[in-house]
């Protein structure tokens, strides 16, 4: 189990699956805007918050833990890094502010994680590839991404034998200095890519065999269609969009310290 | 009616400095249950791809002499053309399945001929229940073990309904189990939907029963080409290496001690069989 668990498609059933790629393709857009657009904490505390429903509705919190725990490190760095310059380059502001805004910004990124992290572990790469496909991006490029994201699992177990036959021969992978450990992955990576070509020309003569490119108006088996819940859901991005923007604008937004205080 | 009809046809790969098969003469009839063999890099399968058309159309080279599938010259009609008579099955099940599910990889050929939706649907429920994979329908087919992968790779083939199905060794990276499964289901299309059937296959125990012809290949030529029984019985097939049935063998050992039965048996049982009735002769 690795970080990338936290952003790994797994088949559940839930009205967060069912919803249409492009729908929260919009939802994760808008988050984005609004998480740049506000530095301070109290707004984007409100949009952490506003996203745990949505993960306990797709029945994916221990993924999210995953995706939350493996950004954890990064967190930490933002925010030693933001506390450090405000420090030593912000003289005029307290303390508690500096503190307040260095929290602010590591909130920031893990709205961002968060959301991204969302939006892959529910969508599957079929039907993000189907929404491609009906956006009007070209048929060919958005089967090379589903199909390379078909081969993902197959290229890692691949590795992984490859690793094992090169190690049953003596390699030592987790030995020497930095330098020297990128070094032993070539004799790991050379058999891999040349696997993956041979695999690629063998793809492609099945592809061949099955008359792609035979007409022009290929149908697909399956339609994305816009539903109730996903309108409901772009509703929802709009508003939050437009609120956003309105309180950005008009509305003082009191620090969390004065607020407690 | 002719469905394969093939004259003097020479073939080298673009870097080949030699032909990979040459003067190859081949007549395959609609209906047949042809398989061939030879060892392995004697051409069987470059011979396939020319089938299909990925002979010259994928692979360029040069082909000489004449080739015509289904009435239509190789050399001039494109392989998606070809495609929808001569559904080409390969050797490594894993490499022939793209889509994220076996319901998706199905529909993938008929998607591409732009068939409707509603013809699409039915034509993959009736191809999953020939190849007996219909339970598999919306598993991802990397979780699927190799023969269940074999299975869909003929039902997505079989799902564009062509008139020949040409299958390049699908039994080799397959244990006897899996392998079998796999001859079934080739021999019921055979049987009950008469679809010409092309098998490049080295475990003739387990299938040379079902042929009504075997081909031998050997450094690029036909060698042998006849009745099953003929060919496997004689002692040329042999000394190029070919896999002789146990049971097939057993009658020519036979033979050499002054044994005669009646004919070469192909399995085990038709042996049984062939044995009591030289017995009670």
């Amino acid at each position: 189990m690795s970080v990338f668990d936290g952003f790994k498609f797994r088949s559940i059933s839930s009205p967060i699956h069912q919803l249409d790629p492009r729908a929260k393709f919009i939802y994760v857009c808008v988050l984005f805007t609004v998480a740049v657009m506000f530095n301070n904490i109290i707004p984007l505390l409100i949009l952490f918050l506003i996203q745990l429903p949505i993960v306990f509705m797709a029945k994916v919190q221990r993924e999210w833990m995953r995706s939350m725990k493996g950004s954890a490190v990064f967190a930490i760095m933002i925010f030693a890094v933001n506390l450090l310059s405000l420090y030593f380059y912000a003289g005029h502001e307290t303390f508690t502010s500096i503190l307040e805004r260095s929290l602010a910004m590591t909130i920031r990124f893990i709205v961002l994680v968060q959301s991204f992290s969302i939006f892959f572990l529910t969508t599957s790469p079929d039907t993000l590839g189907l929404a491609l496909e009906q956006s009007g991006i070209p048929y060919e490029l958005c089967f090379a991404f589903t199909t390379a994201v078909r081969f993902v699992p197959v290229l890692a177990e691949e590795a992984q034998t490859i690793i094992d036959a090169q190690k049953a021969r003596g390699l030592e992978i987790e030995s020497g200095n930095f330098l020297r450990r990128i070094r032993n992955y070539i004799p790991i990576l050379i058999p891999l890519i040349v696997n993956a070509i041979r695999r690629s020309l063998e793809l492609a003569e099945t592809m061949e065999s099955r008359a792609w490119g035979a007409c022009k108006n290929r149908t697909n088996l399956y339609v994305l269609k816009i539903k109730t819940n996903d309108l409901l859901l772009i509703l929802f991005s709009l508003l939050l969009l437009t609120v956003s923007i309105y309180v950005s604008i008009n509305v003082y937004i009191p620090s969390l310290t004065s607020l407690l205080i | 009616m002719t469905v394969i009809e093939a004259e003097r046809l020479t073939y080298t790969y673009p870097a080949g400095e030699k032909p990979a098969f040459r003067d190859v003469n081949l007549k395959i009839e609609e209906g047949e249950f042809v398989i061939i063999t030879g060892p392995s890099g004697c051409g069987k399968t470059t011979l396939c791809r020319c089938f299909n058309g990925l002979i010259p159309h994928f692979y360029g080279g040069k082909l000489e002499g004449e080739i015509r599938v289904c009435g239509l010259n190789v050399k001039e009609h494109p392989t998606y053309e070809i495609a929808q008579r001569v559904g080409m099955v390969f050797q490594n099940p894993e490499n022939q399945l793209f889509a994220l599910s076996v319901e998706k990889d199905v529909a993938f050929g008929l998607e591409n001929l732009g068939v409707p939706r509603e013809e699409i649907r039915k034509r993959i429920d009736w191809a999953l229940k020939i190849t007996g994979t219909y339970n598999l329908k919306n598993r991802p087919p990397y979780e699927l073990s190799g023969g269940q992968q074999q299975r869909v790779a003929i039902a997505s083939v079989l799902a564009m309904n062509p008139d020949v199905m040409v299958l390049d060794e699908p039994t080799s990276f397959l244990d006897p189990a899996g392998a079998e499964k796999i001859f079934e289901v080739i021999e019921r299309l055979n049987r009950e939907m008469s679809m010409t059937i092309i098998l490049v296959e080295h475990r003739l125990d387990l299938v040379s029963r079902y042929a009504d012809r075997i081909i031998v290949m050997h450094d690029g030529r036909i060698v042998m080409n006849g009745d099953p029984r003929e060919v496997l019985a004689s002692e040329k097939t042999r000394l190029i290496g070919v896999g002789i049935p146990k049971a097939t063998m057993l009658y020519k050992l036979l033979k050499h001690r002054g044994i005669n039965l009646n004919r070469p048996p192909l399995y085990s049982e038709e042996a049984c069989q062939v044995i009591k009735e030289f017995l009670s002769r």
